[in-house]
């Protein structure tokens, strides 16, 4: 897809698993510089949603248009990786390169400064031959966040980004990930955080199992919208703000 | 401590362990990060049945075969079952290598004369290794190093994160196979000299050994193949001056194994030690 | 570093073999406490089996250093070949084997000793019985090994190899070896020719002994129920009827089903045998079990048979002869009483 045009539409959508659907109804367009936020309770759909956006799930009903799996770049939690893994800092962000190097091409300078330039921009060019799991869970959110920004996405995929991360590298992401929209890069995340959402999203999705609103965060972060989505997890606070409670 | 290496049979004793430590360094980091130590250890049982049938068809030079295809096979079957997550990868690979294993047993109750050859697949004959079967250990030391370089850095993504792998679009139940397939033609290279019960060893200690005195992969490889070269050294020639000097009967695998495990042993207190220097350990 | 953890290693692995200990070790090459006159360098025989090495010893004499590389009670089927014995069968002129495929691990070994001597067969010119090993393999799996004798193999299918038992087939195996000996050693030749005949007399005296002591039981107490299927030759020889073993193959490592154990204890009861015998090298529980089922006798242990090794080396028991009497005496005072 072209640079300043769309980087992703989907229309009426539903996506699943060996064809049975986890989430429908999908309708939303993303251009370049836009950033996506994904709302909506465990289970509703929202990491099914982001995989489909990388050809990982299946696209059961619909149309879909994302970009070439080269151009999208994809930021998991770090909670799930094992932290006893014997690799540095440096290597996992190395792993960003190993598609474009393939297995016989030798790591040459020009990657080893892609490396240490994304290390750099999420603050931890100290702590690139540390080993990876010796880091903070937020340090190595931002390390994952490097390890995708190094291959030059077009469109960044993050799931829960935030989850568990602390002040200053959520600080450092929402720097970073401001940085890429400003460049042109197309961002979708999903995220539990309503302030996060309504503050760094130009497009909100709220889903459960259903899309059930998409726009920008003052349209869709409504208290109706809310509670159609959370259910009887959502909370009405006497001043107008919103709980959410997870079941 | 080189003068019984100048025999012959002991020469090529070392020389077979030599090919082995280059094959199972490497190896056996896989076997480390992907967590393969059991799938590892039923490999080397489900090969038995293959081994029996091989050796019905055509003899010792049968075994070689019937054990390839079984563990080819074996590491096919696994692939499948665990990425298809029918079952989990334990129960799997449990009932894959009771059911394997208990139908070689059945074979071998069937015909009555199997008992040395078997013994000898069971424990290994590290002294009566020929000519050929090195140069067959060293064909199939290129295969697989070959293999493990052409999936070398994609194997390490997979195993560290499989999910940010398969995003990046690398093929995570290839990727699998591929590993299996190679785990399995080990374990046949391995099998004649030191047997199926001990080649599980060699295929978890070099790297759970080096594990505690590096943090690197590579020098993990590196250290894995220089641990069972040295056990090698050190087995053969215990066994030697053992049998010669004191009549003792030892085992040659069995020694190598012992030692392996011993320098395992012996390695831990080093990781305490390093931990314990440095809270921030450089790894590169 | 490293160098301290070999040393250590070394240092601890030696410890827990030296407190593991060994089987009858020392035997090797022990045997011949041949201090008389023997005239110039020792020829250098390994000899395989207890019996063949006993043979060796008798028809050597001072003349020959015995190396016998598989010891006693130990199953000759699962022999792993010692640096010892490789070095032993390397340095040695002459490798003297049973043979009946008994030692079908032997060709392997002596390729990787890099022996170029000469391998005596003890068995041949024996008359065999069927009931042997299955060898349909044999002549494949050995096709890229060039041994003559390999090819003899190819019509030896099923054949027992327990051949020593008749004192007869012992006289050939012994005319074997001395054939043997004299072609590797001429200048000895006499004095091999010489303890030949000394010792057949013996063998012929035990075949007399035994012929004698059989012929005082009668006909139908003469059932020889045994773990091992090792005593065919003995039992043809002194017309004794073998009721069917404990074990039913040749092979130690097979074991009963439910089916053929409750077979066998009905084929006991029918025949109306005194005594089960438990060979030396196996464990004489599974006797006692059919024993206790069928309400016979059950002969093990230390009165055990000698099937296919012999007794400890020293021990009245530990040459061929003192074997095969003890056998006899054993299994006739079972049935006589």
């Amino acid at each position: 897809m072209d640079r300043p045009g769309l980087e992703l539409r989907y229309s009426g959508v539903s996506i699943g698993y060996q064809g049975r659907p986890v989430l429908t109804g999908v309708d939303l367009e993303l251009r370049a510089g836009q950033r996506l936020a994904l709302v909506g309770p465990n289970g509703a759909g929202k990491s099914t949603l982001i995989k489909s956006m990388l050809g990982l799930a299946e696209v059961l009903g619909g149309t879909a248009r994302v970009p070439a799996r080269t151009d999208t770049g994809y930021v998991p939690q770090s909670g799930a990786l094992d932290a006893d893994f014997p690799v540095s800092v440096r290597q996992v962000v190395m792993m960003g390169r190993y598609r474009r190097l393939g297995w016989w091409r030798p790591v040459r300078s020009a990657d080893r400064a892609a490396v240490a330039e994304a290390l750099d921009r999420v603050g931890l060019a100290d702590r690139a031959r540390h080993r990876f799991g010796l880091l903070s869970g937020g340090q190595r959110q931002r390390v994952l966040l490097a390890r995708a920004i190094v291959a030059q996405p077009a469109l960044l995929l993050l799931d829960e980004p935030f989850n568990g991360v602390d002040a200053v590298s959520q600080e450092a992401i929402v720097t970073v990930l401001r940085e890429l929209s400003a460049a042109g890069a197309a961002l979708v995340l999903s995220t539990h955080d309503l302030g996060v959402a309504r503050d760094l999203a130009d497009l909100v999705c709220l889903v459960n199992g259903r899309q059930q609103a998409v726009g920008t965060p003052g349209e869709t972060l409504t208290a109706e919208s809310l509670r159609r989505t959370y259910g009887s997890g959502a909370i009405d606070l006497a001043d107008g703000r919103m709980v959410l409670v997870e079941p | 401590m080189i003068d019984p290496f100048t025999v012959p049979f002991m020469g090529r004793a070392l020389a077979e362990i030599a090919l082995l430590a280059l094959i199972c360094g490497p190896i056996s980091v896989f076997v480390f990060v992907r967590r393969l130590s059991f799938v590892s250890d039923a490999l080397t049982h489900t090969v038995f049945p293959g081994v029996v049938i091989g050796f019905a068809a055509a003899g010792i030079e049968g075994i070689f075969v019937g054990a390839l295809v079984a563990g080819v096979i074996t590491a096919l079957v696994l692939t499948v079952l665990t990425n298809r997550a029918r079952l989990s990868d334990d129960a799997a690979t449990a009932v894959l290598l009771t059911a394997m294993f208990s139908a070689g047993v059945v074979l071998v109750s069937r015909r009555s004369s199997y008992t040395s050859d078997l013994t000898s697949f069971l424990f290994g004959r590290l002294l009566t290794v020929t000519t050929r079967q090195l140069a067959e250990t060293a064909v199939l030391a290129v295969v697989i190093l070959a293999g493990l370089l052409v999936v070398a850095r994609a194997l390490v993504f997979r195993s560290f994160d499989p999910e940010g792998a398969a995003a990046a679009g690398f093929r995570v139940g290839w990727l699998d196979l591929w590993l299996n397939v190679l785990l399995a033609l080990v374990v046949v290279a391995a099998v004649r000299a030191v047997g199926t019960i001990l080649v599980v060893a060699l295929l978890i200690v070099p790297a759970a050994a080096a594990r505690m005195v590096s943090d690197r992969l590579a020098v993990m490889a590196g250290a894995g193949a220089v641990l069972v070269l040295a056990a090698g050294y050190a087995g053969l020639l215990l066994s030697w001056t053992a049998s010669l000097r004191y009549g003792v009967s030892l085992t040659s695998a069995s020694a190598v194994v012992l030692l392996l495990v011993l320098f395992y042993l012996l390695l831990i207190p080093v990781r305490w030690l390093r931990s314990g220097r440095s809270r921030r350990e450089l790894v590169g | 570093m490293k160098r301290m953890f070999w040393i250590a290693g070394l240092a601890a692995a030696t410890t827990v073999i030296a407190g593991c200990g060994s089987s009858a070790g020392d035997a090797t090459g022990a045997a011949d406490a041949s201090s008389d006159a023997a005239t110039g360098p020792k020829l250098a025989v390994v000899a395989t089996t207890p019996e063949v090495a006993d043979f060796v010893r008798n028809i050597g004499g001072a003349e020959v250093d015995v190396t016998q590389i598989i010891k006693p009670n130990v199953d000759p089927h699962d022999y792993e070949p010692t640096p010892a014995d490789l070095q032993a069968i390397a340095s040695a002129k002459l490798v003297v084997k049973s043979g009946v495929g008994l030692e079908e691990w032997l060709d392997r070994t002596i390729e990787s000793a890099g022996f170029d001597g000469t391998v005596v067969d003890s068995s041949t010119g024996v008359t065999l019985r069927e009931g042997g090993h299955e060898h349909a393999e044999e002549g494949e799996a050995h096709a890229d090994e060039a041994h003559a004798e390999e090819e003899a193999h190819a019509g030896e299918e099923e054949h027992d190899p327990h051949i020593w038992h008749d004192p007869r087939n012992a006289k050939i195996m012994v005319a074997n070896i001395e054939k043997g000996l004299a072609a590797a050693e001429p200048a000895k030749a006499s004095a091999f020719a010489a303890n030949l005949t000394t010792y057949t007399a013996q063998l012929d005296k035990l075949d007399s002994d035994n012929a004698a002591a059989w012929s005082k039981i009668p006909a139908a107490d003469r059932k020889l129920v045994t773990n091992h299927d090792a005593f065919g030759y003995y039992i043809q020889r002194y017309d004794l009827e073998f009721v069917g073993s404990v074990i039913p193959s040749l092979d130690t490592s097979a074991e009963l089903s439910a089916k053929q154990l409750n077979d066998l204890v009905a084929k006991i009861k029918s025949t109306g045998t005194k005594a089960i015998f438990a060979e030396s090298s196996l464990p004489p529980k599974t006797a006692e079990a059919i024993a206790k089922q069928a309400g016979v006798k059950v002969v093990a242990g230390e009165d055990a048979l000698f099937g296919d090794s012999l007794g400890a080396p020293g021990s009245p028991e530990g040459t061929y002869l003192g074997a095969e009497r003890h056998n006899t005496q054993i299994l006739v005072e079972a049935l006589a009483s």
